[in-house]
């Protein structure tokens, strides 16, 4: 012990006293699982209705007996802490877990490349695949894109750097879109198609997910603008700099992460959309390179169909396409965050 | 007083400032002559920094801003047709109370940035770099790590790059807002050093609220008041010896001795 303190000269944070609150509250946990199986109790409500006060009472106790009335309160936060963060992670694990597992047994190197022309409810798993809505998603998504990204930087823009009297309109515009529902969307644009005859395709789609994108788009970015400090702004127009080469040149680098996260989470608002897409895409079994004649899948429609059919190996597929959809979702944003790596941070860091 | 009016190089004429309705600043009238450092001094509020602002057109980026009056860079009126706040500002450089580099760029991409912003080519960027620097006397602490980001300085670092970042443009006049407020003794004995060097090739206007660093690096001393509910203007205006060691108006002499403000 002497040793490490002489390796280390900053003392440790005491962390005692979470551990102990932490041990005591893992004590209820043999009592309520065995209570649980003997009474057949649904494990979930057994665990928020029958764990969590028994942690507390006896977190409580061990608080009370160490610390006196302070440690009740602390073991309280730690103990209400703990769970919750517990209940979150488990559920997304759960929900991670079961497609990995359940996608795995469709997945291969076919499934991606392949498409779904000449597959039958029964076809076995060994032939056809996802490709095409791979395809799909990733041509309606950029379509989406090109027009929300732009537009909405744009709007993030007028709202952070301009001094006009409307901008308040706009911004209770934008929060009203970003509330509207993704069907609503599609509605909207399917009675245009009935209206004006244009043919569905990957673009009358792109057109349905676009009020989608644009909103968070915008509103992402201008709060990553207003985070640069004004002081770099009024350093750069001291400088003799017009207006637009202070904001290209100095404000639009340092809020370059922020902007980044807006293009992600617009990325992410969209890329699991499916009512819209149903209403506006007519499904296609074959690969389809052009957006804006003919029909087109895209992996959300593909689960939507496939999930409900009663034949396993259909089933097996939409489990395939949601796991195909979350590692091109975790591409997409591994891609972005390379890109646009900050090379300041490097810095910061070894400050 | 008269034989300091000679080869003026910035003057301000009936200066008077609004924001919106309200009047901050009233028929401010000052001669800041070639190579001399002046000092602007007063209570918090009583517009010194508006005023100093007003040399350059940054209070334009204020909503609601509003000049009467005229201030003459060369004889050439700074509010006329002829003159736009860019072209303004290139000529009249400011370094700010918090020092500001930009956080994504390195020490020599700051220097150079002026240029880039206001879209004029470098000649010789190795050379500009190390000149600017050097006047700022910041050049041996960082000549090594030239491409490290302006952030990893010390504040009293970043606050001389700002200056050399001003000086890069070559400016006829720099305009100074507490630059030293922010910083500890040791920088700002540094900074007090290189104001006096500048002042050799350009005239400087520096607004301080250190009685002490008024009396060290300036030749001439503006005295701002705004009485109360009033706009603020030039109580009185003369060399920093007379200001401080026999002032006329005996609110100046009740303030640079410490009794109110």
């Amino acid at each position: 012990m002497a040793k490490a303190l002489a390796n280390q000269p900053w003392r440790k944070a005491n962390v005692a006293r979470r551990l102990q609150i932490f041990v005591a509250s893992l004590i209820p946990l043999p009592l309520v699982v065995l209570i649980t199986i003997t009474a057949h109790l649904n494990p979930i409500l057994s665990f928020a209705g029958l764990f969590l006060p028994l942690q507390l009472i006896a977190a409580s106790v061990v608080g009370y007996l160490a610390y006196g009335r302070r440690g009740v309160g602390d073991a309280v936060l730690v103990v209400l802490t703990f769970f919750f963060s517990a209940f979150v992670l488990i559920l997304l694990l759960s929900v991670l877990s079961s497609v990995v597992i359940q996608g795995s047994r469709a997945i291969s190197w076919q499934f991606i490349s392949q498409n779904n022309v000449y597959v039958s409810p029964t076809t076995s798993l060994d032939y056809g695949g996802v490709g095409h809505a791979v395809v799909g998603t990733l041509l309606v998504v950029l379509l989406t894109t090109i027009a929300a990204v732009p537009l909405g930087l744009a709007m993030a823009i007028y709202l952070t750097q301009s001094q006009s009297k409307t901008r308040n309109l706009v911004r209770t515009f934008t929060q009203a879109l970003s509330g509207l529902p993704s069907v609503v969307s599609g509605l909207f644009i399917l009675s245009i198609i009935e209206a004006t005859h244009i043919g569905r395709s990957g673009f009358t789609g792109a057109l349905a997910l676009f009020p989608l994108m644009l909103p968070t788009v915008a509103r992402v970015a201008e709060e990553a603008l207003k985070l640069v400090p004004v002081d770099l702004r009024y350093a750069a127009l001291a400088l003799g700099a017009p207006n637009y080469r202070a904001f290209f040149q100095v404000i639009l680098p340092a809020a370059k992460s922020g902007l980044l996260t807006a293009l992600l989470l617009g990325l992410a608002r969209v890329v699991g959309e499916t009512a819209p897409l149903i209403l506006t895409m007519n499904p296609s079994s074959s690969t389809s390179l052009n957006p804006f004649n003919g029909g087109m899948t895209t992996l959300p429609t593909y689960i939507y169909n496939y999930l409900a059919s009663s034949y396993e190996t259909s089933q097996a597929r939409a489990w395939g396409a949601a796991l195909v959809l979350l590692i091109l979702v975790g591409f997409l944003f591994g891609l972005a965050r390379v890109l646009g790596k900050n090379k300041s941070i490097k810095s910061k860091a070894s400050k | 007083m008269t034989n300091l009016i000679t080869s003026s190089s910035l003057r301000a004429e009936n200066v008077s400032v609004w924001f919106g309705e309200r009047q901050v600043l009233k028929d401010v009238n000052l001669v800041f002559p070639a190579n001399q450092v002046t000092a602007l001094i007063g209570p918090s509020g009583c517009g010194k920094s508006t005023f100093l602002r007003t040399l350059n057109r940054m209070h334009e980026l204020i909503p609601g801003a509003g000049l009467a009056g005229a201030v003459y860079l060369d004889e050439q009126d700074i509010y006329s047709e002829a003159m736009d706040a860019v072209s303004v500002r290139i000529k009249v450089g400011m370094v700010f109370q918090k020092p500001n580099p930009f956080p994504t760029m390195s020490i020599k991409e700051n220097i150079l940035s002026g240029l880039k912003l206001s879209g004029r080519k470098i000649k010789d960027a190795d050379q500009l770099v190390e000149t600017s620097l050097r006047r700022a006397s910041i050049w041996n602490e960082v000549k090594d790590r030239l491409s490290d980001q302006a952030i990893s300085l010390s504040g009293g670092q970043q606050q001389r790059l700002c200056i050399a970042r001003s000086l890069a443009m070559d400016p006829e006049v720099l305009l100074m807002d507490e630059p030293c407020s922010a910083l500890d003794p040791g920088s700002t004995r540094r900074i007090e050093e290189t104001i006096s060097e500048l002042a050799e090739s350009m005239s400087i206007v520096i607004v301080t609220h250190n009685m002490q660093q008024a009396q060290r690096v300036s030749d001439q001393t503006a005295f701002f008041l705004a009485e109360e509910g009033m706009p603020g203007g030039v109580v009185e205006f003369g060399s920093t010896e007379q200001v401080f060691n026999g002032p006329i108006d005996q609110r100046t002499n009740d303030y640079v001795n410490g009794h109110f403000g």
